[in-house]
């Protein structure tokens, strides 16, 4: 019993818990830094560590050195709670998200729901703390990434109900084990697949649909008045959210752990999930950004439609 | 080069007949491609709309500057590779221009900028507000003007704050 | 219910590299009116050039712009020596206009990566910057400094094109013209900086002439005025060459004008190296330049650069004063502003391919000979407190 109990606390803190997930969030963020500016033709981190390994969690330790200023006119309680929010939002659903094995720390009848809620929080509490900020920049920006969901959730949401239809199941896990028997998903439904990517840039804030930090118009966007230890919380918040993005088409898609026997369940969830977080490097090397309205019409003439299309198809298709 | 001397003539006589001889004080053709008019300023908008009617549409820009004999603004209009600069002549005491802005609507920076260094009022301009200077620039100081030395301006801000 | 709102932009913001100021009114996503506020970057160049003497101000001129520092001079020895009736050595001419080019070609792949930049296609900017490098090399190779060239004296040029040079520039031009093919062919096919550039910041061809527009800018709305073809100078009555003009009016007109511009400069540099004159690269001038009244005329990258000069028997100038394309395209720039989107704002004042610090130089204060006295830091702080309390 106490055993039993050390283990799962453990596994909560440690493997693979909170330890595990922020070294991930570290780790992905160097292999998307590095990856990018491979195929940008540049060097990327290269100082800090073996191949510049440890440069994001250098930057990290600055960011946490450095000064933190709250504006006069911020809200000054929301202002310092919408780190912590999103740094602890990602961290929850990651929980969701087996690893190991085919069961996740946390899982019941309806996770799924719970991870996608927690997704549209996360951009809930992105516009508070541009609100709260008062800068204009971050209003704009708040108010961009709002719209900006306005768009991409429904196509997503729809698209992800694609698995969940088929495996008879709104629990991830559950999904995944359906997967370790059937055929993944991406090989049913790819279309599925290229639209939960698709939002997940935008979810992302990554090119080509960084609209909300367009750096040329709205300078941070939503992050501009952060500083010091809020923006190394926020940017490690960042990474977090990648590791769910691509945890999660992992999960619905390539079936999370499962695979073949001779390597541990783990080691194919790493994989995939590289594979995943690349997918969503490489999509941010090739494109301009989009401006808000041509993103708004994209989605609404062509992600729902096809969306829905992909939902038509599950049912009339029997696997 | 003759037949090009023969057209630069055709110019000028044109312009001599629209705003009549005794208001083009001067001309000069120094090399190909310049020529050099000197207009009373109270013909200079009807010069002016009789070179961009003749296809000097592309105004340079204005200069303006002060000598030993008052202030004086050049009009630099150009028609392809042809460069006709229109000098008029400005009094120190009363520095009003009509603007040109009707005609050439381009000139509306450059215009506030001879206003802003020299003084010179264009009449008609739809707005004279302070451009490149400092919005607390003391009135009356006219950088390009001979009498602002770099002493003399130093003295008058030092005073100012 | 509609309410119009206003917006400043800049003089710090990251979208501009210097420090200008726009005002813009807008209501929704859409631009009603802007009014540019120019100055930040004035630092009094016109009236400090009439303090010094015509080899000091060979200096000063160089240092109006950090890109087109050859334009400038290029345009004001033409000025001097037009003015001290000197004639340059062929070779000299020929030297200046291969710099020139060279400079063209800099200044375009500059351009390209800001542009990029600005409709967020990071991969872009960073590979047009990675081949500007090539091009900043022989510009080192051949005048020792990579941006400062400071090739121009009055009466020539300060240094020669040996053979070994000369191959070294046409091999390294051979790859920056095909890497600007590649380029041109990656902004006319690629969606997302199509759906980013056409039918934005147009500019019509009437309005482009009304408002006095130069340069790219200008040649992308359809008016074939360039004043290397229309009033030559250096070599270029010499050289062949094509004007380019593009009619689609936007932004993404200007892209291919400025991509096929490179492509031309290639040529003319490579015709310029196998034609180049053999004699001396200089001549000895006078230091005392007498009376007389000039328009110097040269095409900037940027477009047309006029300088004027009075020059009154000394050896210093009575009155110099310079034009840079940047002001005369920015009444143009409003014009494209208003009706566009807020997203837009970027591109379009990129589109012109501005520099500030050109456009600001006129008169003022900081220059002095015999003391420094501008402001101090501490000064200028407490000044800028003070200011904004009455604010």
């Amino acid at each position: 019993m106490v055993q039993e109990a050390i283990i799962s606390l453990l596994q909560i803190v440690i493997f693979p818990g909170f330890l595990f997930l922020i070294l991930a969030a570290f780790f992905y963020e160097w292999v998307d830094r590095k990856f990018v500016a491979r195929l940008q033709n540049r060097y990327g981190p290269l100082h800090t560590g073996p191949r510049g390994l440890l440069q994001p969690f250098a930057d990290f330790l600055k960011l946490l050195s450095k000064e933190d200023i709250i504006p006069y006119a911020a809200d000054k309680l929301l202002f310092s709670a919408v780190p912590i929010f999103l740094l602890s939002l990602p961290l929850t659903a990651l929980f969701c998200i087996p690893i190991i094995n085919s069961t996740a720390l946390i899982s019941f009848e309806g996770d799924l729901i719970l991870v996608i809620f927690i997704t549209t929080i996360i951009v809930i509490s992105v516009f508070i703390g541009a609100w709260s900020s008062t800068n204009r920049f971050s209003t704009v920006g708040g108010m961009r990434a709002c719209l900006q969901m306005l768009g991409y959730e429904i196509p997503m949401t729809i698209a992800m109900a694609g698995p969940a239809i088929v495996a008879k199941t709104l629990s991830i896990s559950k999904i995944v084990q359906w997967q370790t028997t059937g055929l993944w998903f991406i090989l049913t439904q790819p279309l599925g697949f290229i639209i939960v990517t698709i939002c997940f840039l935008a979810e992302l804030q990554k090119i080509p649909f960084d609209i909300p930090k367009a750096e040329t118009e709205v300078v941070a966007g939503w992050l501009t008045e952060f500083s010091g230890k809020k923006l190394a919380l926020l940017r490690l918040a960042e990474d977090l959210e990648l590791v769910l993005a691509g945890s999660i088409m992992a999960s619905l898609y390539l079936g999370g752990p499962a695979g073949f026997s001779f390597m541990p369940p783990f080691v194919w969830f790493i994989i995939k999930l590289t594979v995943c977080i690349l997918i969503l490097s490489n999509l941010r090397a090739l494109f301009a950004r989009f401006r808000i309205d041509q993103l708004m019409r994209g989605v609404w003439k062509y992600l729902t439609p096809l969306a829905l299309l992909q939902i038509i198809l599950v049912e009339l298709i029997p696997w | 080069m003759n037949s090009l001397s023969k057209d630069y003539q055709d110019i000028i006589e044109r312009l001599k007949k629209e705003i009549g001889s005794e208001n083009l004080i001067g001309y000069e053709i120094p090399r190909p491609r310049r020529i050099w008019f000197s207009v009373r300023k109270e013909k200079l908008v009807d010069a002016i709309t009789h070179l961009v009617g003749k296809g000097f549409v592309h105004l340079s820009t204005i200069t303006g500057l002060e000598d030993e004999n008052g202030l004086e603004v050049i009009y630099h209009l150009n028609r392809k590779g042809l460069e006709a600069s229109l000098k008029v002549e400005v009094p120190v005491k009363q520095p009003v221009l009509p603007t040109i802005t009707p005609i050439i609507p381009g000139a509306i920076l450059y215009e506030r900028e001879v206003h802003e260094l020299l003084g010179v009022v264009f009449s008609g301009h739809p707005n004279l507000s302070l451009l490149i200077l400092p919005e607390d620039w003391p009135k009356g100081v006219y950088p390009l003007r001979k009498k602002w030395t770099h002493k003399e301006i130093k003295k008058k801000l030092s005073r100012r704050t | 219910m509609s309410s119009i709102i206003k917006i400043p932009f800049g003089p710090q913001h990251p979208a501009l590299k210097e420090p200008e100021n726009f005002m813009f009114k807008v209501d929704g996503e859409y631009v009603v009116d802007v009014t540019p506020r120019i100055g930040y970057a004035h630092r009094g160049i016109e009236k400090a050039l009439e303090d010094r003497t015509y080899i000091q101000d060979l200096y000063l001129i160089e240092r109006i712009c950090g890109i087109c520092s050859h334009a400038h001079t290029t345009c004001y020895t033409q000025a001097v020596e037009e003015a001290l009736k000197v004639d340059v050595p062929p070779r000299a001419k020929y030297i200046r206009t291969i710099v020139t080019e060279l400079e063209r070609i800099h200044n375009h792949y500059f351009w390209l990566g800001i542009v990029a930049h600005e409709i967020g296609f990071e991969t872009l900017f960073m590979y047009t910057w990675r081949d500007r490098e090539i091009v900043m090399d022989l510009l080192e190779l051949l005048s020792g400094n990579r941006v400062q060239y400071a090739m121009n004296m009055i009466g020539g040029v300060r240094r020669d094109i040996t053979p070994e040079i000369s191959s070294k520039i046409m091999k390294g031009v051979k790859v920056l013209g095909e890497r600007m093919k590649y380029y041109k062919k990656i902004c006319s096919d690629d969606k997302t900086i199509l759906a980013r550039s056409v039918n934005v910041g147009i500019l019509k061809t009437k309005d482009a002439i009304s408002l006095c527009a130069v340069g790219p800018t200008l040649r992308a709305s359809n008016v074939k005025r360039d004043v290397r073809a229309d009033d030559p100078y250096a070599a270029y009555d010499e050289i062949p060459f094509h004007v380019v003009t593009y009619d689609g009016c936007d932004v993404a007109s200007r892209i291919a004008t400025r991509c096929d511009e490179v492509i031309e400069s290639v040529e003319i540099i490579r015709y310029a190296l196998e034609h180049l004159p053999t004699g001396s690269i200089e001549v000895i001038v006078s230091r005392v330049v007498p009376p007389a009244e000039i328009i110097s005329r040269v095409e900037a990258p940027r477009g047309e650069n006029l300088h004027y000069l009075r020059s009154n028997g000394t050896d210093k100038p009575s009155r110099y004063k310079v034009r840079s394309p940047t002001l005369a395209n920015l009444t143009a720039l409003c014009k494209m502003l208003i009706g566009g989107y807020i997203a837009d704002i970027p591109i379009v004042i990129a589109g012109i391919d501005p520099c500030f610090c050109c456009m600001d130089r006129l008169t003022f204060v900081d220059i002095n000979n015999d003391e420094t006295w501008g402001w101090e830091g501490e000064k200028l702080r407490r000044y800028g407190i003070k200011w904004y309390k009455k604010q």
